[in-house]
């Protein structure tokens, strides 16, 4: 027990970073990584793989911000109903009105899975295996998303998507 | 090994460092020759490159003791606890009620419904007297049966005691909460008296399962047809009445 509270206490740097990067809020990604803590522990015996710790944790994590994204989703929908407003702020399209200055900012603009798979990839250096098996698609498409991820990125980067709006404003 | 011009699947490999030596070297010397690709791989890095110094401050926050593992296990422990205890009260709080209602009801039926007590009461009245007044004697022009008829719609047919010695000596009808009730005594040669007992259901239309009870020296055995309900009564351990009620369980 105490010899994987040390591991936990290990890889829990990084579950706090990769919860930032997904929720992009420092006090819900800690929110997100008690409760995907809280799984791992109540799970530990009967379901972890063989395999990286850290990977496993990841997938976890992000399994848990989707789910509590999608609730989340589905209460603005409710709300929407309610305002008239709609809320996509995070929600990465070509009408944005912000051209994104540094890669940071245009990382933030990526969806959820994007910026999941860059931040394994690059910034942790997960293998593609190991992402492949997070996302539980084959080898090949976790090659072609990454792909497509870092072209937005970097198109994101160079600001070569203008928008309508910003044409207008011109 | 990777086969030139690399697909771009190779180059995001070269980039991620997931190409082994050999093929590293060959895409290297590939990028050397076409400055157009290298370019694209080389902002492909950079962009890798920012993203790591972006990120690398995240992983220097201060800890917070609520993330720890063995702060979280202790807190999974605790609900786990509380659950338990909340269970443990539920099913405190359902036997407690179950069982003061059992008991409620306990309580109402031995006070309420000693089934067919005024069998028992108008036996001890009666049926021992000689001298107790009679609306039905055998000097009467009807038997004991037409006397029963005249006043009960459908009642049972009276027991035919007189195997076991005992034949109807009176009869006499008493008043009870529902309607009028009646009872017939029954006697042998040597005077020991049985009644035979008949009333209107009690409240509720409580009808009886065939049943007996012991009340001090007296028995009673009870059952319930046609809309009464039925008593035969008499001393508890006398072999006569013993052998009179073996002759009421043939079909009356």
């Amino acid at each position: 027990m105490n010899e994987l509270d040390e591991q936990l206490r290990e890889v829990l740097p990084r579950m706090r970073r990769f919860a930032v990067s997904l929720t992009r809020d420092p006090s819900s990604a800690d929110d997100l990584v008690q409760a995907s803590l809280e799984k791992a522990l109540s799970s530990w015996s009967s379901k972890r793989p063989e395999g990286d710790l850290r990977a496993w944790l990841f997938s976890i994590l992000y399994r848990q911000f989707l789910d509590a994204h999608r609730r989340s989703r589905r209460y603005s929908r409710m709300l929407e109903l309610f305002t008239g407003g709609k809320d996509d702020h995070f929600e990465p399209s070509v009408e944005r009105t912000v051209v994104a200055r540094s890669t940071l900012q245009a990382f933030e603009r990526l969806n959820t899975e994007q910026r999941a798979l860059l931040l394994w990839v690059s910034v942790e250096g997960l293998s593609y295996n190991e992402c492949a098996q997070i996302l539980d698609v084959p080898v090949g498409t976790v090659m072609s998303r990454l792909s497509r991820a870092r072209q937005a990125l970097r198109l994101l980067s160079d600001g070569e998507i203008t928008t309508p709006a910003l044409r207008i404003l011109k | 090994m990777i086969t030139l011009p690399p697909s771009e699947r190779d180059l995001h490999a070269y980039v991620d460092g997931q190409l082994d030596e050999a093929d590293r070297t060959t895409l290297q010397t590939y990028l050397a020759a076409h400055p157009d690709v290298a370019e694209q791989v080389l902002a492909w890095q950079r962009d890798a490159q920012s993203l790591r110094a972006a990120f690398s401050g995240e992983l220097h926050r201060v800890a917070n003791p609520e993330l720890d593992p063995a702060f979280i296990r202790q807190r999974l422990r605790r609900n786990r606890t509380r659950h338990y205890a909340s269970a443990a009260v539920l099913l405190i709080a359902v036997s407690v009620g179950g069982l003061s209602g059992w008991q409620a009801r306990e309580m109402t039926l031995v006070t309420g419904t000693l089934p067919m007590a005024d069998a028992v009461q108008a036996y001890r009245m009666f049926a021992v007297k000689d001298d107790m007044a009679s609306d039905w004697s055998p000097t009467k022009v009807s038997d004991a049966q037409g006397w029963l008829d005249s006043n009960f719609a459908q009642a049972n047919r009276l027991p035919d005691l007189a195997s076991a010695g005992f034949k109807p000596v009176s009869g006499r009808l008493t008043p009870t909460e529902q309607g009028a009730g009646a009872m017939v005594v029954y006697r042998d040669a040597q005077g020991r008296t049985l009644s035979f007992y008949i009333r209107p259901p009690g409240e509720r239309n409580h009808l009886l399962p065939r049943g007996s009870r012991r009340d001090g020296e007296l028995q009673a055995d009870y059952w319930s047809g046609s809309g009464y309900n039925y008593a035969m009564v008499g001393p508890a351990d006398d072999p006569a009445a013993q052998a009179a009620r073996q002759a009421l369980k043939n079909p009356i």
